[in-house]
Protein backbone atom coordinates (compact mmCIF):
# COMPACT_ATOMS: atom_id res chain seq x y z
CA UNK A 1 0.00 0.00 0.00
CA UNK A 2 1.37 3.44 -0.92
CA UNK A 3 0.44 6.57 1.09
CA UNK A 4 1.63 10.19 0.95
CA UNK A 5 2.16 12.00 4.27
CA UNK A 6 1.90 15.76 5.08
CA UNK A 7 5.56 16.34 4.28
CA UNK A 8 4.96 15.15 0.76
CA UNK A 9 6.96 11.93 1.08
CA UNK A 10 5.69 8.46 0.31
CA UNK A 11 5.47 5.54 2.71
CA UNK A 12 5.23 2.12 1.13
CA UNK A 13 3.81 -0.50 3.48
CA UNK A 14 4.15 -4.13 2.40
CA UNK A 15 2.34 -6.80 4.37
CA UNK A 16 2.80 -10.49 3.88
CA UNK A 17 -0.46 -12.38 3.58
CA UNK A 18 -0.68 -15.49 5.75
CA UNK A 19 -0.43 -18.79 3.80
CA UNK A 20 -4.01 -19.80 4.44
CA UNK A 21 -5.25 -16.68 2.67
CA UNK A 22 -3.43 -17.75 -0.47
CA UNK A 23 -4.94 -21.22 -0.21
CA UNK A 24 -8.43 -19.75 0.23
CA UNK A 25 -7.91 -17.39 -2.69
CA UNK A 26 -6.77 -20.28 -4.91
CA UNK A 27 -9.77 -22.40 -3.92
CA UNK A 28 -12.05 -19.42 -4.54
CA UNK A 29 -10.53 -18.84 -7.99
CA UNK A 30 -10.71 -22.52 -9.00
CA UNK A 31 -14.30 -22.75 -7.83
CA UNK A 32 -15.21 -19.65 -9.84
CA UNK A 33 -13.61 -21.11 -12.97
CA UNK A 34 -15.31 -24.48 -12.43
CA UNK A 35 -18.73 -22.93 -11.84
CA UNK A 36 -18.40 -20.60 -14.81
CA UNK A 37 -17.40 -23.46 -17.10
CA UNK A 38 -20.28 -25.59 -15.78
CA UNK A 39 -22.75 -22.74 -16.28
CA UNK A 40 -21.68 -22.22 -19.90
CA UNK A 41 -21.52 -25.97 -20.66
CA UNK A 42 -24.91 -26.62 -19.04
CA UNK A 43 -26.49 -24.06 -21.34
CA UNK A 44 -25.00 -25.90 -24.32
CA UNK A 45 -26.27 -29.19 -22.93
CA UNK A 46 -29.77 -27.68 -22.50
CA UNK A 47 -29.59 -28.25 -18.74
CA UNK A 48 -31.12 -24.88 -17.96
CA UNK A 49 -31.80 -25.46 -14.28
CA UNK A 50 -28.19 -26.50 -13.70
CA UNK A 51 -27.04 -23.48 -15.69
CA UNK A 52 -29.20 -21.09 -13.63
CA UNK A 53 -27.93 -22.52 -10.33
CA UNK A 54 -24.33 -22.25 -11.53
CA UNK A 55 -24.78 -18.67 -12.75
CA UNK A 56 -26.25 -17.67 -9.38
CA UNK A 57 -23.35 -19.39 -7.61
CA UNK A 58 -20.81 -17.61 -9.85
CA UNK A 59 -22.32 -14.20 -9.09
CA UNK A 60 -22.73 -14.83 -5.34
CA UNK A 61 -19.20 -16.16 -5.05
CA UNK A 62 -17.81 -13.23 -7.06
CA UNK A 63 -19.62 -10.71 -4.82
CA UNK A 64 -18.47 -12.56 -1.69
CA UNK A 65 -14.90 -12.55 -2.95
CA UNK A 66 -15.05 -8.86 -3.76
CA UNK A 67 -16.49 -8.03 -0.32
CA UNK A 68 -13.81 -10.04 1.48
CA UNK A 69 -11.12 -8.31 -0.57
CA UNK A 70 -12.57 -4.89 0.19
CA UNK A 71 -12.86 -5.62 3.91
CA UNK A 72 -9.31 -6.85 4.12
CA UNK A 73 -8.05 -3.80 2.27
CA UNK A 74 -9.80 -1.49 4.73
CA UNK A 75 -8.66 -3.34 7.84
CA UNK A 76 -5.08 -3.23 6.62
CA UNK A 77 -4.98 0.55 6.02
CA UNK A 78 -2.64 2.06 8.70
CA UNK A 79 -4.28 4.55 11.08
CA UNK A 80 -3.17 8.16 11.63
CA UNK A 81 -1.16 7.46 14.83
CA UNK A 82 1.06 4.95 13.10
CA UNK A 83 2.02 7.37 10.33
CA UNK A 84 5.55 8.75 10.47
CA UNK A 85 5.93 12.50 11.18
CA UNK B 1 -32.98 -23.77 22.61
CA UNK B 2 -34.40 -22.29 19.41
CA UNK B 3 -31.21 -20.28 18.89
CA UNK B 4 -29.01 -23.32 19.37
CA UNK B 5 -31.09 -25.22 16.80
CA UNK B 6 -30.68 -22.34 14.32
CA UNK B 7 -26.94 -22.30 14.97
CA UNK B 8 -26.76 -26.04 14.43
CA UNK B 9 -28.75 -25.72 11.18
CA UNK B 10 -26.47 -22.95 9.97
CA UNK B 11 -23.40 -24.95 10.89
CA UNK B 12 -24.74 -28.01 9.04
CA UNK B 13 -25.54 -25.86 6.02
CA UNK B 14 -22.05 -24.34 6.02
CA UNK B 15 -20.52 -27.79 6.47
CA UNK B 16 -22.53 -29.18 3.51
CA UNK B 17 -21.62 -26.16 1.39
CA UNK B 18 -17.97 -26.52 2.33
CA UNK B 19 -18.06 -30.24 1.57
CA UNK B 20 -19.61 -29.68 -1.87
CA UNK B 21 -17.17 -26.87 -2.72
CA UNK B 22 -14.17 -28.85 -1.50
CA UNK B 23 -15.36 -31.98 -3.39
CA UNK B 24 -15.79 -29.96 -6.57
CA UNK B 25 -12.36 -28.39 -6.37
CA UNK B 26 -10.52 -31.51 -5.19
CA UNK B 27 -12.37 -33.64 -7.74
CA UNK B 28 -11.60 -31.23 -10.57
CA UNK B 29 -7.93 -31.02 -9.70
CA UNK B 30 -7.77 -34.81 -9.27
CA UNK B 31 -9.61 -35.38 -12.56
CA UNK B 32 -7.31 -32.98 -14.35
CA UNK B 33 -4.24 -34.74 -12.96
CA UNK B 34 -5.76 -38.16 -13.67
CA UNK B 35 -6.62 -37.21 -17.23
CA UNK B 36 -3.17 -35.89 -18.04
CA UNK B 37 -1.93 -39.45 -18.39
CA UNK B 38 -4.93 -40.48 -20.46
CA UNK B 39 -4.79 -37.61 -22.93
CA UNK B 40 -3.95 -38.60 -26.47
CA UNK B 41 -4.19 -42.27 -25.68
CA UNK B 42 -7.73 -43.59 -25.75
CA UNK B 43 -6.60 -46.96 -24.43
CA UNK B 44 -5.32 -45.59 -21.13
CA UNK B 45 -7.90 -45.20 -18.39
CA UNK B 46 -8.25 -42.28 -16.00
CA UNK B 47 -6.53 -42.94 -12.66
CA UNK B 48 -9.80 -43.09 -10.70
CA UNK B 49 -10.88 -46.22 -12.60
CA UNK B 50 -9.32 -49.21 -10.82
CA UNK B 51 -8.77 -52.61 -12.40
CA UNK B 52 -9.82 -55.63 -10.32
CA UNK B 53 -9.43 -59.39 -10.60
CA UNK B 54 -13.15 -60.16 -10.51
CA UNK B 55 -16.21 -58.16 -11.64
CA UNK B 56 -17.80 -56.06 -8.90
CA UNK B 57 -21.22 -57.63 -9.53
CA UNK B 58 -22.30 -60.82 -11.23
CA UNK B 59 -21.34 -63.51 -8.72
CA UNK B 60 -22.43 -66.83 -10.27
CA UNK B 61 -23.83 -70.15 -9.06
CA UNK B 62 -23.91 -73.57 -10.73
CA UNK B 63 -27.31 -72.62 -12.19
CA UNK B 64 -25.64 -70.21 -14.58
CA UNK B 65 -25.97 -71.76 -18.02
CA UNK B 66 -25.99 -70.68 -21.62
CA UNK B 67 -29.01 -68.45 -22.34
CA UNK B 68 -31.79 -69.80 -24.55
CA UNK B 69 -31.33 -66.88 -26.93
CA UNK B 70 -35.01 -65.99 -26.76
CA UNK B 71 -34.94 -62.33 -25.79
CA UNK B 72 -37.96 -60.10 -25.25
CA UNK B 73 -38.54 -59.66 -29.01
CA UNK B 74 -39.03 -63.41 -29.29
CA UNK B 75 -40.85 -63.89 -25.97
CA UNK B 76 -43.28 -60.97 -25.93
CA UNK B 77 -45.90 -62.29 -28.39
CA UNK B 78 -46.33 -65.59 -26.53
CA UNK B 79 -46.26 -63.95 -23.08
CA UNK B 80 -48.84 -61.39 -24.18
CA UNK B 81 -51.17 -64.16 -25.35
CA UNK B 82 -50.60 -66.14 -22.13
CA UNK B 83 -51.30 -63.16 -19.88
CA UNK B 84 -54.06 -61.36 -21.76
CA UNK B 85 -55.56 -63.97 -24.04
CA UNK B 86 -55.80 -64.66 -27.77
CA UNK B 87 -56.09 -61.57 -29.95
CA UNK B 88 -54.55 -59.26 -27.32
CA UNK B 89 -51.32 -58.88 -29.28
CA UNK B 90 -53.12 -58.05 -32.52
CA UNK B 91 -55.40 -55.57 -30.70
CA UNK B 92 -52.38 -53.90 -29.12
CA UNK B 93 -50.59 -53.67 -32.48
CA UNK B 94 -53.67 -52.17 -34.14
CA UNK B 95 -54.20 -49.53 -31.44
CA UNK B 96 -50.48 -48.75 -31.45
CA UNK B 97 -50.49 -48.18 -35.22
CA UNK B 98 -53.57 -45.97 -34.96
CA UNK B 99 -52.04 -43.92 -32.17
CA UNK B 100 -48.82 -43.46 -34.12
CA UNK B 101 -50.70 -42.32 -37.23
CA UNK B 102 -52.54 -39.77 -35.08
CA UNK B 103 -49.33 -38.41 -33.54
CA UNK B 104 -47.63 -38.16 -36.93
CA UNK B 105 -50.72 -36.43 -38.35
CA UNK B 106 -50.90 -33.86 -35.56
CA UNK B 107 -47.10 -33.35 -35.67
CA UNK B 108 -46.68 -34.20 -32.00
CA UNK B 109 -43.17 -33.10 -30.92
CA UNK B 110 -40.89 -36.12 -31.08
CA UNK B 111 -43.34 -37.99 -33.35
CA UNK B 112 -43.70 -35.73 -36.40
CA UNK B 113 -42.96 -37.38 -39.73
CA UNK B 114 -39.37 -36.04 -39.82
CA UNK B 115 -38.82 -37.28 -36.24
CA UNK B 116 -40.19 -40.74 -37.04
CA UNK B 117 -38.28 -41.06 -40.29
CA UNK B 118 -35.07 -39.80 -38.69
CA UNK B 119 -35.18 -42.88 -36.48
CA UNK B 120 -36.25 -45.17 -39.34
CA UNK B 121 -33.37 -43.89 -41.46
CA UNK B 122 -30.90 -44.49 -38.64
CA UNK B 123 -32.06 -48.13 -38.37
CA UNK B 124 -31.28 -48.83 -42.07
CA UNK B 125 -27.86 -50.40 -41.65
CA UNK B 126 -28.81 -52.47 -38.61
CA UNK B 127 -32.03 -53.71 -40.19
CA UNK B 128 -30.16 -54.84 -43.30
CA UNK B 129 -27.94 -57.18 -41.27
CA UNK B 130 -28.53 -60.83 -40.52
CA UNK B 131 -26.17 -62.85 -38.30
CA UNK B 132 -23.93 -65.07 -40.36
CA UNK B 133 -24.50 -63.35 -43.69
CA UNK B 134 -23.74 -60.06 -45.46
CA UNK B 135 -22.18 -57.46 -43.18
CA UNK B 136 -22.26 -59.86 -40.24
CA UNK B 137 -20.79 -62.72 -42.26
CA UNK B 138 -18.81 -65.22 -40.18
CA UNK B 139 -16.28 -65.59 -42.99
CA UNK B 140 -14.37 -63.21 -45.28
CA UNK B 141 -16.51 -60.70 -47.19
CA UNK B 142 -14.10 -59.02 -49.58
CA UNK B 143 -10.75 -58.34 -47.90
CA UNK B 144 -7.54 -59.83 -49.38
CA UNK B 145 -5.93 -62.55 -47.26
CA UNK B 146 -2.19 -62.32 -46.50
CA UNK B 147 -1.67 -65.26 -48.90
CA UNK B 148 -3.34 -63.32 -51.71
CA UNK B 149 -0.97 -60.44 -50.96
CA UNK B 150 1.91 -62.94 -51.12
CA UNK B 151 2.82 -62.54 -47.48
CA UNK B 152 2.39 -64.39 -44.19
CA UNK B 153 -0.09 -64.14 -41.35
CA UNK B 154 0.78 -61.09 -39.25
CA UNK B 155 2.35 -62.00 -35.90
CA UNK B 156 3.35 -59.89 -32.92
CA UNK B 157 3.26 -60.01 -29.13
CA UNK B 158 -0.23 -60.33 -27.56
CA UNK B 159 0.15 -56.79 -26.18
CA UNK B 160 0.94 -55.32 -29.59
CA UNK B 161 -1.88 -57.25 -31.23
CA UNK B 162 -4.34 -55.98 -28.60
CA UNK B 163 -3.09 -52.44 -29.12
CA UNK B 164 -3.48 -52.63 -32.93
CA UNK B 165 -6.95 -54.13 -32.74
CA UNK B 166 -8.09 -51.50 -30.23
CA UNK B 167 -6.71 -48.69 -32.37
CA UNK B 168 -8.45 -50.06 -35.46
CA UNK B 169 -11.72 -50.41 -33.54
CA UNK B 170 -11.45 -46.80 -32.34
CA UNK B 171 -10.89 -45.65 -35.89
CA UNK B 172 -13.99 -47.50 -37.09
CA UNK B 173 -16.07 -45.77 -34.40
CA UNK B 174 -15.76 -47.65 -31.11
CA UNK B 175 -15.97 -45.49 -27.99
CA UNK B 176 -14.48 -48.07 -25.61
CA UNK B 177 -12.71 -51.31 -26.48
CA UNK B 178 -11.46 -54.17 -24.31
CA UNK B 179 -10.28 -57.72 -24.77
CA UNK B 180 -11.95 -60.53 -22.79
CA UNK B 181 -11.35 -64.27 -22.78
CA UNK B 182 -14.00 -66.35 -24.57
CA UNK B 183 -16.49 -67.76 -22.08
CA UNK B 184 -18.82 -70.32 -23.65
CA UNK B 185 -21.39 -69.72 -20.90
CA UNK B 186 -22.06 -66.25 -22.31
CA UNK B 187 -22.85 -67.61 -25.78
CA UNK B 188 -26.53 -68.33 -26.47
CA UNK B 189 -27.60 -71.96 -27.09
CA UNK B 190 -29.70 -70.92 -30.06
CA UNK B 191 -30.52 -68.01 -32.29
CA UNK B 192 -33.96 -66.58 -31.33
CA UNK B 193 -36.82 -68.71 -32.66
CA UNK B 194 -38.54 -65.57 -33.84
CA UNK B 195 -36.74 -63.61 -36.54
CA UNK B 196 -36.19 -60.11 -35.10
CA UNK B 197 -36.59 -58.48 -38.51
CA UNK B 198 -39.55 -60.29 -40.03
CA UNK B 199 -41.11 -61.12 -36.62
CA UNK B 200 -41.98 -64.56 -37.97
CA UNK B 201 -41.24 -67.85 -36.23
CA UNK B 202 -38.44 -69.90 -37.71
CA UNK B 203 -36.84 -73.25 -37.09
CA UNK B 204 -34.25 -73.31 -34.26
CA UNK B 205 -30.64 -72.54 -35.16
CA UNK B 206 -28.20 -74.18 -32.72
CA UNK B 207 -25.03 -72.32 -31.78
CA UNK B 208 -22.26 -74.82 -31.05
CA UNK B 209 -18.50 -74.92 -30.40
CA UNK B 210 -16.47 -77.42 -32.44
CA UNK B 211 -12.86 -78.15 -33.36
CA UNK B 212 -13.06 -76.63 -36.82
CA UNK B 213 -10.74 -74.23 -38.63
CA UNK B 214 -13.31 -71.76 -39.88
CA UNK B 215 -16.75 -70.71 -38.61
CA UNK B 216 -19.65 -72.55 -40.25
CA UNK B 217 -23.11 -71.12 -40.87
CA UNK B 218 -25.96 -73.38 -42.07
CA UNK B 219 -29.77 -73.18 -41.89
CA UNK B 220 -29.81 -75.15 -38.64
CA UNK B 221 -26.38 -74.68 -37.05
CA UNK B 222 -23.89 -71.89 -36.39
CA UNK B 223 -20.48 -73.37 -35.51
CA UNK B 224 -17.92 -71.32 -33.57
CA UNK B 225 -14.36 -72.75 -33.77
CA UNK B 226 -13.05 -73.73 -30.32
CA UNK B 227 -9.78 -71.99 -31.13
CA UNK B 228 -11.58 -68.62 -30.90
CA UNK B 229 -10.47 -67.75 -27.39
CA UNK B 230 -10.49 -63.97 -27.62
CA UNK B 231 -13.39 -61.53 -27.65
CA UNK B 232 -13.05 -57.88 -28.62
CA UNK B 233 -15.78 -56.16 -26.61
CA UNK B 234 -16.86 -52.77 -27.92
CA UNK B 235 -19.07 -49.96 -26.61
CA UNK B 236 -20.54 -47.51 -29.10
CA UNK B 237 -21.58 -44.21 -27.49
CA UNK B 238 -25.13 -43.04 -28.12
CA UNK B 239 -26.06 -39.47 -29.02
CA UNK B 240 -26.98 -38.00 -25.62
CA UNK B 241 -28.69 -35.00 -27.19
CA UNK B 242 -31.14 -37.35 -28.93
CA UNK B 243 -31.40 -39.74 -25.99
CA UNK B 244 -32.42 -36.88 -23.71
CA UNK B 245 -35.64 -36.56 -25.81
CA UNK B 246 -36.70 -40.14 -24.91
CA UNK B 247 -39.28 -41.66 -24.96
CA UNK B 248 -40.00 -40.44 -28.49
CA UNK B 249 -38.94 -41.31 -32.04
CA UNK B 250 -36.04 -38.89 -31.51
CA UNK B 251 -34.86 -40.88 -28.48
CA UNK B 252 -35.24 -44.04 -30.54
CA UNK B 253 -32.99 -42.51 -33.21
CA UNK B 254 -30.14 -42.53 -30.67
CA UNK B 255 -30.62 -46.28 -30.19
CA UNK B 256 -30.95 -46.87 -33.94
CA UNK B 257 -27.80 -44.94 -34.70
CA UNK B 258 -25.93 -46.82 -31.96
CA UNK B 259 -26.91 -50.17 -33.44
CA UNK B 260 -26.13 -49.18 -37.01
CA UNK B 261 -22.72 -47.88 -35.89
CA UNK B 262 -22.21 -51.19 -34.07
CA UNK B 263 -22.88 -53.17 -37.24
CA UNK B 264 -20.43 -51.02 -39.16
CA UNK B 265 -17.71 -51.25 -36.48
CA UNK B 266 -17.85 -55.02 -35.91
CA UNK B 267 -18.05 -55.85 -39.63
CA UNK B 268 -15.10 -53.56 -40.41
CA UNK B 269 -13.06 -54.90 -37.49
CA UNK B 270 -13.79 -58.53 -38.40
CA UNK B 271 -12.57 -57.88 -41.94
CA UNK B 272 -9.43 -56.15 -40.58
CA UNK B 273 -8.65 -59.20 -38.42
CA UNK B 274 -9.28 -61.58 -41.34
CA UNK B 275 -6.94 -59.42 -43.42
CA UNK B 276 -4.17 -60.12 -40.87
CA UNK B 277 -4.68 -63.85 -41.43
CA UNK B 278 -7.06 -64.85 -38.60
CA UNK B 279 -10.71 -65.82 -38.22
CA UNK B 280 -13.31 -63.39 -36.86
CA UNK B 281 -17.03 -63.47 -36.08
CA UNK B 282 -18.77 -60.08 -35.82
CA UNK B 283 -21.80 -59.88 -33.53
CA UNK B 284 -24.13 -57.10 -32.41
CA UNK B 285 -27.00 -58.33 -30.17
CA UNK B 286 -27.05 -61.78 -31.72
CA UNK B 287 -25.20 -65.00 -30.84
CA UNK B 288 -24.01 -64.08 -27.32
CA UNK B 289 -24.62 -61.80 -24.34
CA UNK B 290 -22.61 -58.64 -24.86
CA UNK B 291 -22.79 -57.38 -21.26
CA UNK B 292 -20.74 -60.08 -19.46
CA UNK B 293 -18.05 -59.92 -22.15
CA UNK B 294 -17.93 -56.12 -21.80
CA UNK B 295 -17.63 -56.45 -18.01
CA UNK B 296 -14.79 -58.97 -18.28
CA UNK B 297 -13.08 -56.71 -20.82
CA UNK B 298 -13.10 -53.79 -18.37
CA UNK B 299 -15.49 -51.56 -20.28
CA UNK B 300 -17.89 -50.99 -17.39
CA UNK B 301 -19.78 -52.46 -14.44
CA UNK B 302 -23.20 -54.10 -14.09
CA UNK B 303 -25.74 -51.63 -12.72
CA UNK B 304 -29.23 -51.40 -11.23
CA UNK B 305 -30.52 -51.23 -14.82
CA UNK B 306 -29.15 -54.79 -15.26
CA UNK B 307 -27.20 -53.18 -18.06
CA UNK B 308 -23.64 -52.04 -18.42
CA UNK B 309 -22.68 -48.60 -17.13
CA UNK B 310 -19.38 -47.22 -18.37
CA UNK B 311 -17.35 -44.59 -16.53
CA UNK B 312 -17.14 -42.48 -19.68
CA UNK B 313 -20.63 -42.58 -21.21
CA UNK B 314 -22.77 -44.05 -18.42
CA UNK B 315 -25.30 -46.58 -19.73
CA UNK B 316 -25.71 -44.58 -22.98
CA UNK B 317 -23.84 -47.11 -25.09
CA UNK B 318 -24.67 -49.96 -27.45
CA UNK B 319 -22.55 -53.06 -27.10
CA UNK B 320 -21.15 -55.36 -29.75
CA UNK B 321 -18.27 -57.81 -30.02
CA UNK B 322 -15.97 -59.75 -32.33
CA UNK B 323 -14.87 -63.33 -31.58
CA UNK B 324 -11.46 -64.22 -32.92
CA UNK B 325 -8.52 -66.63 -32.83
CA UNK B 326 -6.05 -63.73 -32.97
CA UNK B 327 -3.99 -63.98 -29.75
CA UNK B 328 -4.21 -60.77 -27.71
CA UNK B 329 -3.49 -59.66 -24.15
CA UNK B 330 -6.65 -59.74 -22.03
CA UNK B 331 -7.95 -56.75 -20.09
CA UNK B 332 -9.24 -56.92 -16.51
CA UNK B 333 -12.63 -55.90 -15.09
CA UNK B 334 -12.88 -52.42 -13.60
CA UNK B 335 -14.27 -50.83 -10.44
CA UNK B 336 -15.23 -47.17 -10.38
CA UNK B 337 -17.59 -47.37 -7.42
CA UNK B 338 -20.74 -47.96 -9.47
CA UNK B 339 -22.32 -50.79 -7.48
CA UNK B 340 -22.15 -48.78 -4.24
CA UNK B 341 -23.57 -45.76 -6.07
CA UNK B 342 -26.44 -47.83 -7.55
CA UNK B 343 -27.36 -49.16 -4.10
CA UNK B 344 -28.08 -45.62 -2.90
CA UNK B 345 -29.21 -43.90 -6.10
CA UNK B 346 -32.30 -45.69 -7.54
CA UNK B 347 -32.91 -42.74 -9.86
CA UNK B 348 -33.40 -45.00 -12.92
CA UNK B 349 -35.99 -47.10 -11.05
CA UNK B 350 -37.88 -43.96 -10.05
CA UNK B 351 -37.72 -42.53 -13.58
CA UNK B 352 -38.82 -45.76 -15.34
CA UNK B 353 -42.34 -45.05 -16.65
CA UNK B 354 -43.30 -48.74 -16.60
CA UNK B 355 -41.86 -49.47 -13.12
CA UNK B 356 -39.82 -52.28 -14.64
CA UNK B 357 -36.63 -51.71 -12.67
CA UNK B 358 -35.76 -53.06 -9.26
CA UNK B 359 -36.01 -50.91 -6.11
CA UNK B 360 -34.18 -53.56 -4.02
CA UNK B 361 -31.38 -52.17 -1.88
CA UNK B 362 -28.98 -54.90 -2.90
CA UNK B 363 -28.67 -57.18 -5.95
CA UNK B 364 -29.92 -60.76 -5.63
CA UNK B 365 -30.28 -64.04 -7.52
CA UNK B 366 -34.06 -63.57 -7.88
CA UNK B 367 -35.03 -63.37 -11.56
CA UNK B 368 -38.22 -61.73 -12.84
CA UNK B 369 -39.09 -63.89 -15.86
CA UNK B 370 -37.84 -66.10 -18.70
CA UNK B 371 -36.02 -63.14 -20.28
CA UNK B 372 -33.51 -63.20 -17.38
CA UNK B 373 -30.72 -65.74 -17.35
CA UNK B 374 -30.67 -67.24 -13.81
CA UNK B 375 -27.63 -68.14 -11.74
CA UNK B 376 -26.00 -64.76 -11.36
CA UNK B 377 -26.42 -61.87 -8.98
CA UNK B 378 -28.02 -58.73 -10.39
CA UNK B 379 -30.81 -56.22 -10.08
CA UNK B 380 -33.18 -58.07 -12.42
CA UNK B 381 -35.71 -56.10 -14.45
CA UNK B 382 -39.25 -56.84 -15.62
CA UNK B 383 -38.66 -56.75 -19.37
CA UNK B 384 -42.33 -57.55 -20.07
CA UNK B 385 -43.45 -54.26 -18.49
CA UNK B 386 -40.68 -52.43 -20.30
CA UNK B 387 -41.55 -53.90 -23.69
CA UNK B 388 -45.27 -53.28 -23.14
CA UNK B 389 -44.48 -49.60 -22.56
CA UNK B 390 -42.60 -49.53 -25.88
CA UNK B 391 -45.88 -50.44 -27.59
CA UNK B 392 -47.62 -47.54 -25.82
CA UNK B 393 -45.05 -44.97 -26.90
CA UNK B 394 -44.50 -46.48 -30.36
CA UNK B 395 -40.75 -46.46 -29.97
CA UNK B 396 -38.03 -47.82 -27.73
CA UNK B 397 -37.96 -46.07 -24.36
CA UNK B 398 -34.50 -45.21 -23.02
CA UNK B 399 -35.70 -43.06 -20.08
CA UNK B 400 -33.60 -45.17 -17.67
CA UNK B 401 -30.49 -44.57 -19.76
CA UNK B 402 -31.10 -40.82 -19.95
CA UNK B 403 -31.89 -40.46 -16.23
CA UNK B 404 -28.75 -42.20 -14.93
CA UNK B 405 -26.45 -39.71 -13.15
CA UNK B 406 -23.54 -41.21 -15.13
CA UNK B 407 -25.18 -40.19 -18.44
CA UNK B 408 -23.87 -36.70 -18.99
CA UNK B 409 -22.76 -34.60 -21.92
CA UNK B 410 -19.04 -34.19 -22.45
CA UNK B 411 -19.09 -30.41 -22.14
CA UNK B 412 -18.98 -29.69 -18.39
CA UNK B 413 -15.82 -30.59 -16.46
CA UNK B 414 -17.78 -30.98 -13.26
CA UNK B 415 -19.34 -34.28 -14.43
CA UNK B 416 -15.95 -35.92 -14.69
CA UNK B 417 -15.00 -34.49 -11.29
CA UNK B 418 -18.17 -35.87 -9.69
CA UNK B 419 -17.57 -39.34 -11.15
CA UNK B 420 -13.96 -39.29 -9.94
CA UNK B 421 -14.96 -38.18 -6.43
CA UNK B 422 -17.75 -40.79 -6.23
CA UNK B 423 -15.22 -43.42 -7.24
CA UNK B 424 -12.70 -42.57 -4.52
CA UNK B 425 -15.14 -41.45 -1.82
CA UNK B 426 -18.37 -43.52 -1.81
CA UNK B 427 -19.54 -41.52 1.23
CA UNK B 428 -20.30 -38.70 -1.23
CA UNK B 429 -22.74 -40.83 -3.30
CA UNK B 430 -25.85 -39.61 -1.48
CA UNK B 431 -24.84 -35.95 -1.82
CA UNK B 432 -24.19 -36.33 -5.55
CA UNK B 433 -27.49 -38.14 -6.08
CA UNK B 434 -29.33 -35.31 -4.30
CA UNK B 435 -27.43 -32.70 -6.31
CA UNK B 436 -28.23 -34.49 -9.58
CA UNK B 437 -31.90 -34.06 -8.79
CA UNK B 438 -31.55 -30.51 -7.51
CA UNK B 439 -29.77 -29.49 -10.72
CA UNK B 440 -32.62 -30.94 -12.78
CA UNK B 441 -30.58 -33.58 -14.58
CA UNK B 442 -32.27 -36.58 -16.19
CA UNK B 443 -35.47 -34.80 -17.19
CA UNK B 444 -36.75 -35.03 -20.76
CA UNK B 445 -35.45 -32.28 -23.04
CA UNK B 446 -37.91 -30.53 -25.33
CA UNK B 447 -38.31 -32.81 -28.40
CA UNK B 448 -39.51 -29.82 -30.43
CA UNK B 449 -36.15 -28.08 -30.10
CA UNK B 450 -33.88 -30.79 -31.50
CA UNK B 451 -34.12 -29.76 -35.14
CA UNK B 452 -32.91 -26.25 -34.36
CA UNK B 453 -29.69 -27.63 -32.85
CA UNK B 454 -26.53 -28.21 -34.80
CA UNK B 455 -25.90 -31.91 -34.10
CA UNK B 456 -22.35 -33.21 -33.92
CA UNK B 457 -21.21 -35.30 -36.88
CA UNK B 458 -22.75 -38.79 -36.67
CA UNK B 459 -24.10 -37.90 -33.22
CA UNK B 460 -20.66 -38.02 -31.65
CA UNK B 461 -19.18 -35.19 -29.58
Amino acid sequence: MTMMNEAGTFTITMRKRPWWQWVLATVWFLLEVLLLQTALASMKEEEYRAATICWIAVVVLAIAGALVCLRQGRSRRPDESSRPH
Amino acid sequence: MEESRTQKGRRAFLKAGGFVAASGVIGSVFTFVAKVGAKGNARRRALWIKTVDHPTLGERTVDYKRFSGNDMFALYPQLKKQREGEGSLEAEQASSAKRLAGWIGERKPGYSLPDYQLSAGAWTLMHSTKPGTGLLSWTRVSISTPAELETHTYTASPEEMASRVKTAARLYGAGLVGIAPMNEAYVNCQAPQRDPQSQKDRQPIDIVFEDVDVPVVTETRHVIPKKMKWVVAIAIPMDIDLLSRAPTSLGDAATALGYSHSAFVVSSLAEFIRGLGYQAIPSVNDTAQSIPFAIDAGIGELSRLNKLVTPNYGPAVRLCKVFTDLPMAYDKPIDFGLVEFCKKCKKCAEACPSRALSFDDAPSFKTRGPWNNPGHKAWFEDSYKCFEYWQKVNSGCGVCLASCPYTKGAQAWIHEAVKATASIAPASDGVFRAMDNAFGYGKQHDPGKWWTNDPPSAGRE
